[in-house]
């Protein structure tokens, strides 16, 4: 693997037998800032779940370094705001991954959950319930939530769709300083390249199911 | 009575209805959350199919004795399971929606109940017994043996909660996290087979579907956190199994249905006072809008006829008293007031009270200036506001044009300051609601918050959600005009 996080060597990813991206060969290294466009439909996600694990691969293969920590951000709209959860109990899930069943959350795990609002801009709305939060707002929970697995790799599910321009380039600004900060690696599918091209390190666009890694500039 | 001692007739049954009431108002919260509503009457259904279908195998009837407990409840656990495998697997290639195939499983469960007892001479009292949930017959051995279940139950759920929950509110981050959500929903599916199982036996189909929604829809409805819902539905099922078994046994009425029937009364009365208490928040509104309506009134002439007779007071913020800083930091920094970020999924615009203007628009004016909108008015009050607390507020063109959109969150707004050149403290708002009713109550919920460019730290934040009476208010910018003072005492305090 050669220090890197992950590698996909000619992997195809699909559902029930349909293969929606194929031939993919990448490698993610510590630090990477790389944002996934393309039309809708052409197989972002299906590409960023398929490196998750979540969509079956159908033919090559996907290597991740061992003890791989992996922050993932869902697209906001798919969370059910009927649940009673606070800002801070969405963060805290972040770290269930290493609280054991039969264990209490201890201060260490509430110490991350309250840095990882922190250092995403979110720690003034830990005691809000994350239903009553703006999208912008719930979007920076998410991140935090994602920042608490203190992860290696961060692979986020348009971030930035239905926020306002501001609130898009704030928050790829926080991104930046976090990959910039502690090294950590973000993969991104974005609608919108523009706010990204002088801080991303290269554009991964798909297109028609095939991938194609360009520089950003 | 003492509904504990070792002589009390019913107290077995008593016990039986309590556990079998809190274990299944505590899983009941996922039934709801999971919208397993229809899932949580077929599977008891299923349950009750499996009692009658072991009756009618083994010619054994509801009343006969212990014996026949055990063989029953083969028949109830049997036949809950099944059914959950049977939707599970089910679920995996079909392309018949979930509640479709719960919904046939219901259907099927109930004719077959009911088919079983009909092939079953006792049959006639069995069903009886079974659907009106007979309390009665709990022997010391059953009562064991469900006390023992419901621990176990109940020590699983506590144990593997987080598990059951990162399953339940996020399968994808579960999964990378390493835990495998599958495994949870097999555990909350077991979980909740068995308190069905056992709950049939021990109270009837009816009473676990009632104990399995009407507490959780209770806590959800005024519980905080997770953690509160949990607590208030086992209270709740344990103030209904109790209650009402008083009220059955003193009235002499099957124990399980009054239990159903008070658990949806605790409902909707808590539903009916959370409501009333709406609707009197918004009652004092309207008094102490025209209490202070008279009191103004009143003090325009008072306040002339002391002109002269004292220190003047130096007027700020167009020419209204000045106020205290309230919560609002204690800083000497100017303030610049932002736009004012609408989450409200309406306009909000102000009509022109020119309606050939108005027609221009309509007919797409090139030349027509921007629509005011209620957040320019708030954004105009809240300079007024802050100046009348000793602020220096820039002013608002001058800001508009340096951060000409508005930012959603505090972090937004210091970046958009800071790369617009303001040195100034920033007032960040997000209007989240604004409705104005018939009765001339403006309901608004406006978070506010200082942000300091420099460093992008929040130094203040503050919601105003205080509904506000406007009785005189004629027109949208009249009844924000004359709701301003209050919406932002709310935030900000200071009097």
């Amino acid at each position: 693997m050669s220090g890197a996080l992950l590698q996909a060597k000619s992997a195809c990813f699909g559902y029930l037998g349909r293969m929606v991206v194929q031939d993919v060969t990448l490698e993610v290294q510590p630090g990477d800032f790389v944002v996934l466009v393309g039309p809708n439909g052409s197989g972002k996600t299906t590409l960023l779940r398929g490196l998750l694990g979540f969509v079956p691969i159908l033919g090559g293969r996907v290597e991740r370094r061992p003890g791989l920590r992996v922050g993932y951000v869902p697209q906001r709209e798919r969370l059910d705001p009927l649940y009673p959860l606070s800002a801070l109990d969405v963060t805290l899930l972040g770290t269930y991954g290493d609280t054991r069943p039969w264990r209490r959350s201890g201060a260490d795990a509430l110490a991350r959950a309250q840095s990882a609002l922190k250092v995403s801009h979110a720690d003034h709305l830990a005691r809000r319930r994350y239903a009553d939060l703006s999208g912008g707002q719930r979007q920076r929970v998410l991140i935090a939530r994602a920042l608490a697995v203190e992860p290696d790799l961060l692979l986020l599910d348009e971030p930035t769709a239905g926020v306002d321009a501001e609130t898009s380039e704030s928050i790829v600004a926080t991104l930046d300083d976090l990959r910039r900060a502690h090294r950590i690696a973000i993969w991104m599918v974005s609608h919108d390249l523009e706010p990204l091209r002088l801080r991303v390190d290269q554009v991964a666009r798909v297109e028609r199911g095939r991938l194609r890694i360009e520089a950003s500039r | 009575m003492n509904v504990f001692s070792a002589d009390f007739l019913f107290r077995n049954a008593l016990a039986g209805g309590l556990l079998v009431g809190v274990l299944c108002g505590v899983l009941g919260v996922y039934v709801v959350l999971r919208r397993f509503a229809l899932l949580g009457m077929a599977l008891p259904q299923a349950s009750a199919a499996g009692i009658a279908f072991t009756f009618l195998a083994t010619r054994h009837q509801h009343a006969a004795g212990a014996g026949s407990h055990g063989l029953a409840l083969l028949g109830s656990v049997g036949f809950t399971f099944a059914g959950l495998a049977l939707l599970t697997l089910s679920g995996r290639r079909s392309r018949i929606p979930e509640d479709g195939r719960i919904g046939a499983l219901l259907a099927v469960a109930s004719a077959g109940t009911v088919l079983f007892v009909a092939a079953n001479p006792g049959g006639d009292f069995e069903v009886t017994s079974l659907l009106r949930g007979e309390l009665l017959a709990i022997s010391d051995r059953d009562l064991v043996t469900l006390a023992l279940a419901s621990v176990v139950t109940g020590v699983l759920f506590l144990w593997f909660r987080r598990e059951i929950l990162l399953a339940s509110f996020d399968p994808d981050f579960a999964r990378t996290l390493g835990k495998n959500p599958v495994n949870a929903d097999a555990l909350l599916y077991a979980l909740l087979g068995i308190a069905i199982s056992l709950g049939v036996m021990t109270v009837g189909p009816l009473v676990v579907f009632g104990f399995l929604t009407l507490p959780a829809l209770l806590a959800l409805r005024v519980a905080p956190r997770l953690g509160a819902a949990f607590a208030i539905a086992a209270l709740v099922a344990a103030v209904s199994s109790l209650g009402g078994f008083a009220i059955a046994y003193r009235a002499d009425l099957p124990a399980g249905p009054v239990d159903v029937a008070l658990a949806a009364a605790l409902w909707l009365g808590v539903s009916a006072i959370a409501r009333l208490r709406e609707s009197a928040a918004r009652r004092s509104a309207l008094r102490v809008g025209a209490i202070a309506a008279v009191l103004l009134a009143t003090a325009v002439p008072l306040g002339g006829c002391a002109e002269g007779s004292g220190p003047e007071q130096e007027p700020a913020g167009n020419g209204l008293p000045p106020l205290a800083r309230g919560t609002l930091p204690n800083s000497s920094r100017p303030v610049a007031v932002l736009r004012f970020h609408n989450e409200t999924g309406q306009s909000l615009r102000i009509a022109s009270s020119n309606p050939l203007e108005e027609l221009g628009k309509a007919a797409g004016d090139p030349f027509a200036r921007r629509d005011p909108t209620v957040l320019d008015e708030l954004e105009e009050i809240a300079t007024q506001e802050l100046a009348r607390r000793g602020f220096v507020v820039l002013p608002r063109f001058e800001t508009q044009k340096a951060v000409p959109s508005p930012p959603a969150d505090p972090a937004s707004a210091a970046l958009a300051a800071k790369r617009a050149g303001l040195d100034s403290l920033v007032l960040q708002g997000s209007l989240r609601r604004f409705t104005l009713n018939p009765s001339r109550i403006l309901l608004v919920t406006l978070d506010l918050a200082l942000v300091d460019p420099r460093d992008g730290h929040t130094l203040w934040t503050g919601t105003a959600r205080r509904p506000v009476a406007v009785p005189a208010a004629q027109t949208l910018p009249e009844a924000v005009r004359d709701a301003g003072p209050q919406i932002f005492a709310d935030a900000f305090g200071g009097s």
